[in-house]
């Protein structure tokens, strides 16, 4: 063997090895607002001007917060659900009427799988707490509930004067306010004249512009591992978001329960681990991560799990199921790189659905 | 009599499997090798990064927030929410962390617990 050969095997080598070190952690702002952590990342601002940026976003989350907040008695969804149980009208904010239109034609999209309005399911199994307790559940109340069918339809919206024609109707935005949480924070960092920027919200994600000449990079958590299952290349303007079961939830008798309640039977599902479903850019991506992943989690089987992911528009999607099995879709396998791959995967094309 | 040097004395195309093996190896390994190992723990609270230390040491500390005190240890390499106030107990159920990128959360308490490598594999995770 010549020497130049060996030259171009040494230079290959540490190419190779130089090209694994050329990704470093970006500082991140960090707070807790919105019951969750809330993370931002600004490359390209001065320290100053970055925590100016991130402590006015956290304001407007904070303020978005105390209106949405499903179980303080002073917010303005909280009045809205003490009116709608009296059986009375309210009148709202432009801001909640437009949040209430817009969850009105999601749910409707998932015709009621996304339901906001089951509230009451929700607080009966103990999720409406800053701390979650295995809670007893007595089946009758269940089925009470599930019975009465709250549902978004049912709410009637004139203008800004708000009614429901069924009392049982008690809203929860905690599918859809971190979602639309991004989307503001994002609207408003583009403002501002950002063009990199990356934002975490409780582990739901929106990309701005790209990070170091390439695209920021996101992990996946993985359901029943410390670490990611997954990470994936976030371009400009997509937002990801996953529905887990490993977050919110409480183990009673062996069985877990997770936060995320089938509003056509009233339990919390247990045939799925997690769902992550990536949106490309669009005006309302940051609600669609977070919104339209919930009806595939709720499906229970896998004809279930493709029809709500087409009724809900979603051609990028990951699911782990009870078992840990991994149902793709083609588009998501294109993009993704696995860190702790499942023993099982399947992949489907979304074309032919 | 034939002598074993033939098997000794390679050919030209042993050195070009050789060199190609060693090429892909090298890169499955950059590319699908995304443990990097933690060198440094970054502890919140609250939303303020109020410590950075090296993993290279044996040490328990205490972080209070608003329900009291967590405590983390730092093991040689890896770390972990040794207790915490909070009910739910997922910062402690989480175990120990060693992989650069790894993190553990305990909301209720508002701590945070993040592993650094010399790089991260990813900018944010999403849960």
């Amino acid at each position: 063997m010549t020497k130049s050969c060996w030259q171009w095997l040494g230079a290959c080598l540490i190419s190779i090895a130089l090209s694994a070190c050329g990704t470093r952690p970006t500082p991140a702002i960090e707070s807790y607002v919105f019951g969750t952590m809330v993370s931002i990342s600004l490359p390209d601002q001065s320290q100053t001007r970055a925590q100016q940026l991130a402590n006015a976003v956290n304001q407007e989350f904070f303020k978005l917060h105390q209106q949405l907040h499903a179980w303080q008695s002073d917010s303005e969804l909280s009045r809205l659900n003490q009116a709608i149980a009296a059986g009375q009208s309210m009148q709202v904010s432009p801001l909640l009427a437009h949040m209430l239109r817009q969850t009105q034609q999601l749910s409707a999209q998932s015709e009621d799988i996304f339901n906001p309005a089951i509230g009451q399911l929700i607080a009966l199994w103990g999720f409406h707490r800053d701390e979650f307790t295995p809670v007893k559940v007595e089946p009758e109340q269940i089925h009470r509930l599930v019975k009465t069918h709250p549902s978004m339809a049912q709410l009637h919206i004139q203008d800004l004067q708000v009614s429901s024609s069924n009392r049982e109707v008690q809203l929860d935005f905690g599918g859809y306010a971190k979602g639309y949480a991004l989307d503001i924070a994002a609207n408003f960092l583009r403002t501002q004249g950002v063009r990199n920027a990356l934002i975490n919200i409780g582990g739901n994600i929106i990309a701005l512009g790209q990070h170091d000449q390439r695209s920021w990079q996101v992990g996946i958590q993985h359901p029943r591992q410390s670490g990611t299952i997954a990470t994936i290349d976030l371009p400009d303007g997509w937002a990801i978001g996953t529905s887990g079961d490993y977050q919110r939830y409480f183990n009673l008798d062996g069985q877990r329960y997770c936060h995320i309640i089938d509003p056509r039977t009233g339990y919390p599902v247990q045939t799925t681990q997690s769902v992550t479903v990536l949106i490309p850019p669009a005006e309302s991506a940051g609600v669609m991560s977070d919104v339209a992943s919930k009806p595939i989690f709720i499906a229970r089987d896998e004809s279930a799990r493709l029809l709500a992911a087409k009724k809900m528009g979603v051609d990028y999607f990951l699911i782990v199921d009870a078992h840990g099995d991994v149902l793709m879709s083609r588009a998501m396998q294109k993009i993704l790189h696995w860190t702790q791959p499942p023993s099982h995967i399947k992949v489907v094309d979304t074309e032919a659905l | 009599m034939k002598t074993s040097g033939a098997w000794i004395r390679p050919l030209s195309g042993d050195y070009l499997i050789f060199i190609i093996a060693l090429a892909l190896l090298g890169w499955l390994f950059s590319h699908y090798w995304n443990w990097q190992a933690a060198t440094r723990l970054q502890i919140h609270q609250g939303g303020q990064l109020i410590a950075t230390l090296t993993l290279d040491q044996q040490r328990e500390l205490s972080v209070s927030g608003p329900l009291g005190i967590t405590r983390i240890e730092i093991d040689h390499g890896r770390a972990r929410v040794h207790s915490s106030p909070c009910t739910n107990q997922y910062c402690v159920h989480q175990g120990w962390l060693s992989h650069a990128g790894q993190a553990s959360f305990c909301l209720p308490n508002r701590v945070s617990i993040r592993l650094m490598g010399a790089s991260s594999s990813y900018d944010s995770l999403n849960y």
